[in-house]
């Protein structure tokens, strides 16, 4: 009979059985970038301990604005993300369905409203209402309670609403703060990226709002806000996004040296990690790494016979498994949009001697934020300057946020000789996931590349 | 009176088969409204017809192309109305609600109709920030001006005011239907209300009211039934099946208010007459959600679930029953605090979770019937 952990194994192994069983060359730097992130979350746990206000934050990536001013914070769909990928995502998604939150919704926000209803148990009555052993349970015990609520959600209506919830669940006492991103239409004449009356209109928008941020942060720690500080925080955030984009470009080389999934392993440090020494080191290392992999000709899928665009929000559930399943087929997944179209996407837009008006703009570049003529314009230049041959659109069954208009995507994709394949899945709810669907799909996609490549011959 | 309520079910069954002869018939233009806080007004007092876009009774064929079977039926069905061609006669679509499926749905529109314009203008869904009047001034005056370019022609102050006033006048009537029925004094089936707000989404104003001005006239009067009153919430968007609301009623219900967008919600505020219109509408719309609070945006005064504690109250209901479209994430977010709230009030309540499809009807009779029982059980006690 096999033990537990034997039948856990045999139920979840930690490579999929399929393709010739070659798995993804991981960047070795993401341990170290897998290390820091486990330092920032275990300096979130003491953040009380250490005297600092926390606030639970959705949305960009407005961590600065906290750093700034010596503030510990949650982001709520880094938390469920997670517990996601650590598979301790269950206890709080069945907190919040024991409350009534239809399994539809959004499966980030279900996620941290059961956590957040589970640690307002835990403070009403001391205890979490979990198996003390249970392992899911000692980490979700350790996420400190919020001081301050900020919301900055571009494009997603959701994900306003979501911290709405989280304020009425703490019964309206925490104070709440809710930045608007706009989406940008692009209907005007003179619509573009990064241009435009819509663009210049919508920028000071969000600055507006962004330095009433800072206020607000004053006003609830009752201590003025260092705007100098912020340009200093900015400069490392500014530096790192730098490499990381030098490292992205890199990826053009062919083989490709790093994948979309080294990618997912860094978007932390960017989206939501303090701007320190640390991040810019990291992508110092990646990008180092990939330079070296490019002089020696090292693959990130050995023998890469097709580079695929991944489309749509990570499944974190399977970063690991989805990168072997790719790699064991030849598949090199070379770009993607969450991945390469956010998170300080346009650095050179940041002045640091006063950086709001360049922060704003780089939250407005979310990879939803843009309508479709415009985001699928910039996907296509992606695609083409990563030398794409098909896409992956992952269905992230509860994120109507990034499956929007991914018909459209791979309309004009076909259009450019691009094949696509759906695969059905979501962001921190494992159940929409389906294997075998994606096992078919993609010998289907492996099989019309397979047939482009011998009508061009 | 029948030849009223005749005209009104066929603008309400049919609005874009309305709308088409209505171009063919004055020549002026048909704009679409998305909802669900969008005014019709200023469309109006440019010189076009404003209708609200409709989710029709076809089965998703042609739309499955574009959208994903988890988004609403409200958005599946606009999707394979496009599809279809049906909004091919459309001179633009005007939108403003900040609703992450119908952003796409409209970014579908916009691509399967390029010819056509789709006027964003983002209403500000944050409704306590400090800056929420002057950004909702803000959006609308960027209306106006985008609405200025689409006709080719200067829409003046006087011709917005005008078209408040006839919104007004519309609004006032079918409120006061509304305070017939809470009453007891109008005995108007859920469907007919539905047929008389939905009715005033699609047609021409003028026309609408002065059929309702005939219609209350005619309105014979009625004494307080004996059935079980029960109060209607839910659907944003679209109406609810008209079947169902007949079901409900035949099980020995009696709807006597709502909060649904095709019912009060739709008609629950006016517009100041005298200021700026750009004032009127921007404090319109933020005054909106105080009447009737929506989940759809962020509102820190506004509480859904005390606004329906206290609605059926004051409507004197022995129960909610809870209209939830599958997928509508607003409404999921809010429903367990209701379910809460109705709970600690001891008050009957039913969710109902509906769809486009799949969506049998006798399947639910069972559970409205027991839910009755309830009602009436502690109607007794």
């Amino acid at each position: 009979m096999q033990s537990p952990a034997g039948l856990q194994t045999a139920l979840n192994p930690a490579s999929p059985s399929f393709g010739n069983g070659t798995r993804a060359n991981r960047l070795k730097a993401t341990k170290q970038g897998g290390r820091l992130v486990n330092d920032y979350w275990s300096d979130l746990f003491e953040a009380k301990e250490s005297g600092k206000k926390v606030i639970w934050y959705n949305g960009t990536h407005i961590p600065p604005f906290f750093q700034a001013h010596d503030l510990a914070w949650v982001h709520g769909e880094a938390w469920s993300a997670y517990l996601a990928a650590k598979h301790g995502e269950i206890p709080a998604q069945r907190a919040s369905e024991e409350r009534g939150y239809d399994r539809e919704l959004c499966s980030y926000a279900r996620t941290h409203l059961g956590q957040a209803l589970l640690s307002i148990k835990a403070a009403q009555e001391g205890k979490l209402g979990l198996n003390a052993d249970d392992p899911r349970a000692l980490t979700m015990a350790k996420l400190p309670l919020p001081d301050m609520i900020v919301n900055a959600y571009p494009y997603c209506s959701s994900g306003q609403q979501w911290d709405d919830i989280v304020y009425r669940m703490f019964g309206k006492k925490i104070p709440i703060f809710t930045v608007t991103i706009p989406m940008l239409w692009g209907g005007r004449k003179d619509a573009n990226y990064l241009a435009g009356s819509e663009w210049d209109e919508r920028s000071q928008y969000v600055a507006k709002q962004l330095r009433a941020l800072g206020d607000f942060l004053a006003e609830h720690t009752g201590r003025k806000y260092e705007w100098d500080r912020l340009g200093e925080v900015m400069s490392y955030i500014k530096r790192a996004s730098e490499l990381r984009l030098e490292g992205m470009a890199l990826c053009a080389a062919k083989p490709a040296p790093a994948t979309f999934f080294d990618w997912i392993a860094s978007i932390a440090h960017l989206n939501f990690m303090p701007g320190t020494q640390d991040i810019v080191d990291y992508f110092q290392l990646v990008k180092d790494e990939i330079e070296e992999r490019v002089r020696t000709g090292e693959a990130a899928v050995p023998n890469e016979k097709y580079r695929l665009f991944f489309d749509g929000m990570m499944n974190w559930n399977k970063v690991g498994w989805l990168a072997d399943k790719f790699a064991s087929v030849g598949a090199s997944v070379v770009a993607g949009r969450y991945t390469h179209m956010s998170f300080w996407q346009e650095p050179q837009l940041i002045d640091l001697r006063d950086p709001v008006v360049g922060m704003a703009q780089n939250y407005l570049v979310c990879p939803t934020n843009h309508a479709a003529p415009l985001m699928i314009g910039e996907i296509n230049k992606a695609c083409d300057k990563y030398g794409i041959d098909g896409m992956v659109m992952h269905t992230a069954r509860t994120c109507r946020a990034m499956t929007n208009y991914q018909f459209l995507i791979a309309d004009s994709a076909k259009h450019r000789a691009r094949p696509s394949l759906f695969f059905e899945g979501d962001v921190a709810d494992e159940s929409f996931y389906k294997d075998e669907l994606l096992n078919v799909r993609l010998e289907a996609l492996i099989e019309t590349l397979d047939a482009q490549k011998r009508l061009v011959a | 009176m029948q030849e009223i309520w005749a005209a009104l079910e066929d603008a309400a069954e049919w609005p874009l088969a309305y709308a088409r002869r209505y171009k063919q018939e004055t020549g002026k233009r048909v704009i679409g409204i998305l909802p669900m806080h969008f005014p019709l007004e200023l469309a109006h007092a440019a010189g076009a017809l404003p209708t609200v876009l409709q989710e029709d009774r076809e089965p998703i064929t042609v739309g499955q192309s574009q959208v994903y079977t988890f988004y609403c039926g409200y958005n599946r069905s606009l999707t394979d109305q496009l599809m279809r061609g049906e909004f091919a006669f459309l001179d633009a679509v005007l939108f403003g609600d900040h609703c992450v499926q119908l952003l796409g749905t409209a970014d579908v529109i916009r691509s399967e109709m390029p010819e056509v314009p789709i006027l964003f203008n983002q209403l500000i869904a944050s409704l306590s920030a400090p800056w929420a009047l002057e950004e909702s001034q803000g959006t609308f005056r960027q209306l106006w001006k985008e609405l200025e370019e689409l006709v080719g022609h200067p829409v003046s102050a006087e011709a917005a005011q005008r078209s408040i006033r006839l919104y007004n006048r519309n609004r006032q009537l079918i409120r006061h239907l509304f305070d017939l029925r809470r009453q007891g004094r109008a005995a108007l089936s859920g469907r007919q209300m539905q047929v008389l707000v939905k009715s005033s989404m699609v047609m021409d104003v003028e026309v609408h009211t002065a059929m309702l001005e005939q219609l209350i006239a005619g309105l014979p009067a009625a004494g307080r039934s004996d059935r079980v009153r029960i109060y209607v919430s839910g659907h944003y968007c679209q109406a609810p099946k008209p079947e169902l609301l007949d079901m409900v009623e035949a099980c020995g219900a009696e709807i006597v208010d709502d909060d649904l967008y095709h019912g009060f919600r739709f008609v629950s505020t006016d517009m100041e007459e005298n200021i700026d219109p750009v004032d009127s509408l921007a404090n319109w719309y933020l005054a909106r959600n105080r009447r009737v609070p929506c989940a759809a945006v962020a509102d820190e005064g506004a509480d859904w679930d005390a606004f329906l504690i206290d609605a059926v109250a004051k409507s004197q209901a022995s129960g909610l029953l809870i209209l939830q479209v599958k997928y509508c994430e607003p409404h999921m977010y809010f429903y367990p605090e209701i379910k809460e709230a109705f709970e600690r009030a001891g008050i009957p309540h039913l969710l109902i979770e509906t769809d486009h499809e799949e969506m049998p009807i006798e399947a639910l009779k069972t559970r409205v019937e027991t839910f009755l029982e309830i009602a009436k059980r502690r109607i007794a006690a």
